[in-house]
């Protein structure tokens, strides 16, 4: 029965239609034939029966390792065309035939994947509150509301009206609660926004911005981007964006140390066309470079991906947090935003480089800054998580 | 001038163009600014809207309804490796954004000759499909006219199968209907061709009609007009018609199969562009050709030009299946580009804008002058010639 509809594909496509509306309910709004055009790229050359099925336990060992992501190629091509990482399309594949023969249950592959529509692929759940966070978090939330953006469930993409709207009760406690821990530290305060991509950061910036500029405080902001050292020589040292040394590191921590000690400082200045720093390795300004110059103010914002990852200068932020969105909303407000709206990646590029970033990005970057940070936004879960002490100073103030 | 200082600060112009956007498209309202402002930054022009050299209304007018304007739209023009908008579509919309800012175009003006589609981010030229020569065939007025269930999708981005049949259940059970009469009071075989713009619901309103006609009990068949596509080599991008078909084998399987008889057609290979007939209309060595049985109703779906002359006589029943512009865009969205992922979305836009306005002018404006039936399904019109109208207020 099971060897038939493997090989008959308009019986597998119509048996797997029924099955993925249990597994994401937003397929309900996709006419079968729909649903077909969405599978055509999946397609196994030889038929749905020729895929061998790995066990449960190897999948989930293999999507939890990094090399597994170091391996998926963002850009592959068939002809001139950019295609679906191998890696990707296998284990679609896998997970689709293992959903009609019964290999995997549904429970399985929910808890351990979701299914992106307008992808149409399989990515894998990441975890941002593991047991460490928890632990440092004392084990729960500080306060929850209602999950305002369960409804996004079932949508393709998703616009930053819905999406600020379902966030709005999380937002405003936030916005609150940061200004009492203001309040109650002084000024002026570094305070940094990690999170990633998508998950509504610049915007929350903006929310705060405002409301501080309407209570009279001076504002001002401190890109890390702009210490970035020029690309050629990370290059050659093979160190990317990553680490301390793709970093003026020195640099940077003097500038946070004088700007909170109400100083006007100079810091290098990153040409994003050129990938080259005002300034050279030893952090000496290049004769032709043009340094930008940063007024103190009552609140600096850091904003980048890794703003307190480093030990030297975690001491030196007065306000951590970590801004999260859950990843299958994330993916959504891209499709809308980055796809649509700024036209600025082709759509296969962007579901590899998706897949592939957000476990690396949440392995270097996320998690470690959860554990160290004093408060997370939670805008899925509708939560927001506080440390111990700041919860102290909230509930006193 | 301080007024055009503003219209040159990309933070006010942004503003500004906004709010007079969401009156030529409601859509715009589900778009926060700063969303508008990044699908903007693709069709800013380098030194702001003040530079953007605006042509008179009669002019663009003029341009617009211009056959070698769309024939010299390039579909595949490219910036380093990436397809990009062709520059006169691109210079089109900065017109139109630098003349509403400027207030050198009324919103009116804008859109009566122009809808804004969102996704795409750009402005397209409204289509007159309805011209005067078919309101007079077609005696002024629709035979039925229902909801326009399709207003809602003004403001959506793009729109799937789903909705969109549920939109149009009504036109679709008429249209379906009048069908079902005048196949009583016609002679068997009976050919009916069904043409329409791409993405205006065709294959899907074919489906529906075969299932309803073999319930019916009777044989029903499809013949699909590109299998008589020459190669490709040969048409040498002549529009759908005579020059670029196997014309003769055309004309004589239809009268075959209208005699009740077997036919024997060519078939077209989409991915080598080929057909399985040489331009003497032989099989090529080695090919297959494609084998149609005998039926009562013959279907032929397409972008036909089904009013040629020779051909016109032998087709019983000459249907357009019509679906405004606008909608049909945000359907190919959908399913052209999301599900399908067919084909780069600038090329697709490139394309969509030049070949709109071909089809309408080779095909569709021509067939609507000498067809029985119009189902338009978002005027939510069905429009018949007095002679059908007769036939089926007898009914």
């Amino acid at each position: 029965m099971t060897t038939l509809i493997l090989n008959a594909p308009d019986a597998f496509s119509a048996a797997l239609f029924e099955e993925m509306k249990q597994i994401n309910p937003g397929i309900s709004d996709l006419e079968l034939y729909e649903f077909r055009y969405g599978l055509i790229d999946l397609f196994p050359e030889k038929g749905w029966g020729s895929v061998k099925l790995d066990r449960k336990e190897e999948i989930e060992e293999r999507l939890n390792s990094r090399d597994f992501y170091d391996g998926i190629q963002i850009k592959p091509k068939l002809a001139d065309r950019i295609v679906l990482d191998e890696q990707i399309i296998r284990l679609a594949q896998m997970l689709f035939v293992g959903l009609i023969t019964g290999e995997y249950e549904h429970e399985w592959i929910k808890k351990h994947f979701y299914f992106d529509i307008r992808g149409f692929y399989f990515l894998h759940r990441t975890l941002y509150f593991t047991d460490n966070v928890l632990a440092h978090f004392g084990g729960k939330p500080f306060k929850r509301f209602e999950q305002k953006q369960k409804d996004f469930e079932w949508r393709q993409d998703l616009g930053y009206k819905d999406f600020k709207y379902s966030n709005a009760e999380v937002d405003a406690l936030f916005i609150e609660s940061v200004e009492k821990i203001i309040a109650f530290r002084g000024t002026p305060i570094l305070l940094a926004i990690a999170g990633p991509t998508a998950a509504g950061k610049t915007e929350i910036v903006e929310c705060l911005r405002s409301a501080f500029e309407q209570v009279g405080q001076q504002v001002t902001s401190i890109e890390l981007d702009n210490f970035l050292t020029d690309r050629d020589q990370r290059e050659v040292k093979g160190i990317h964006s990553e680490g301390k040394k793709a970093f003026h590191f020195e640099l940077f921590k003097q500038s946070l140390e004088d700007i909170t000690h109400g100083k006007k400082i100079s810091i290098p200045c990153y040409d994003t066309v050129y990938a080259t720093s005002s300034h050279d390795l030893q952090g000496n300004l290049k004769p032709e470079g043009v340094p930008i110059a940063i007024e103190p103010a009552d609140i600096i914002f850091i904003e980048g991906n890794f703003p307190f990852l480093y030990d030297e200068i975690i001491h030196l932020i007065g306000i951590k947090v970590v801004y999260l969105t859950d990843d299958p909303i994330r993916i959504k407000r891209k499709w809308k935003r980055d796809i649509d709206y700024r036209k600025k990646y082709d759509s296969t590029y962007f579901r590899n480089r998706f897949f592939k970033d957000q476990f690396i990005m949440a392995q270097i970057a996320y998690r470690p800054q959860m554990e160290v940070c004093d408060m997370t936004v939670d805008t899925t879960g509708a939560a927001l998580w506080v440390t111990p002490e700041i919860g102290e100073i909230l509930r006193k103030s | 001038m301080p007024g055009m200082d503003r219209l040159n600060t990309p933070e006010i112009s942004s503003a500004i163009l906004y709010d007079a956007m969401k009156r030529i498209n409601a859509g715009i309202k589900d778009l926060d600014l700063f969303e508008f402002r990044y699908a903007l930054e693709n069709v800013y022009p380098k030194d702001g809207w003040n530079f953007v050299e605006l042509e008179k209304p009669l002019e663009i007018e003029r341009l617009i309804g211009d056959r070698d304007f769309y024939t010299s739209i390039q579909l595949k023009p490219k910036d380093g490796e990436r397809i990009v908008l062709d520059e006169n579509i691109l210079r089109l919309t900065r017109m139109l954004f630098a003349g509403l800012l400027g207030k050198e175009y009324t919103e009116e003006w804008v859109m009566t000759h122009f809808y804004f589609d969102i996704r795409g981010f750009y402005f397209l030229p409204r289509m007159v499909y309805f011209t005067e020569d078919a309101l007079a065939h077609f005696g002024g007025k629709p035979y039925k006219r229902f909801e326009q269930r399709q207003k809602r999708f003004e403001r959506f981005q793009d729109i799937g199968y789903k909705d969109f049949r549920k939109a149009n259940s009504e036109i679709d059970q008429a249209f379906i209907e009048s069908l079902q009469t005048l196949i009583q009071v016609r002679s068997l075989p009976l050919i009916i061709t069904l043409a329409g713009p791409s993405a205006a619901g065709k294959t899907e309103i074919t489906k529906r009609l075969l299932n309803v006609f073999e319930k019916a009990g009777r044989k029903s068949t499809t013949i699909e007009v590109d299998n008589f596509l020459l190669d490709m080599e040969y048409r040498d991008k002549k529009p759908m018609g005579k020059e670029s078909t196997h014309f003769g084998l055309f004309l004589h399987s239809l009268e075959m199969i209208l005699q009740g008889k077997k036919i024997t057609i060519p078939r077209y290979d989409f991915i080598y562009a080929t057909s399985s007939h040489d331009l003497g209309g032989n099989l090529k060595p080695g090919c297959i050709p494609i084998e149609i049985e005998p039926a009562d109703i013959i279907f032929m779906e397409g972008n036909f030009p089904f009013h040629i002359e020779e051909l016109s006589g032998l087709i019983g029943i000459k249907a357009v299946y019509l679906t405004d512009d606008p909608i049909r865009l945000k359907r190919k969205w959908k399913r052209d580009i999301d599900y399908r992922k067919k084909y780069d979305p600038a090329f697709f836009r490139n394309r969509f804008f030049r070949t709109q306005f071909l089809r309408a002018e080779e095909c569709y404006r021509p067939l609507m002058k000498v067809c029985d039936l119009v189902a338009d399904t978002t005027g939510a019109a069905f429009w018949a010639t007095p002679e059908i109208v007769k036939i089926l207020s007898r009914d």
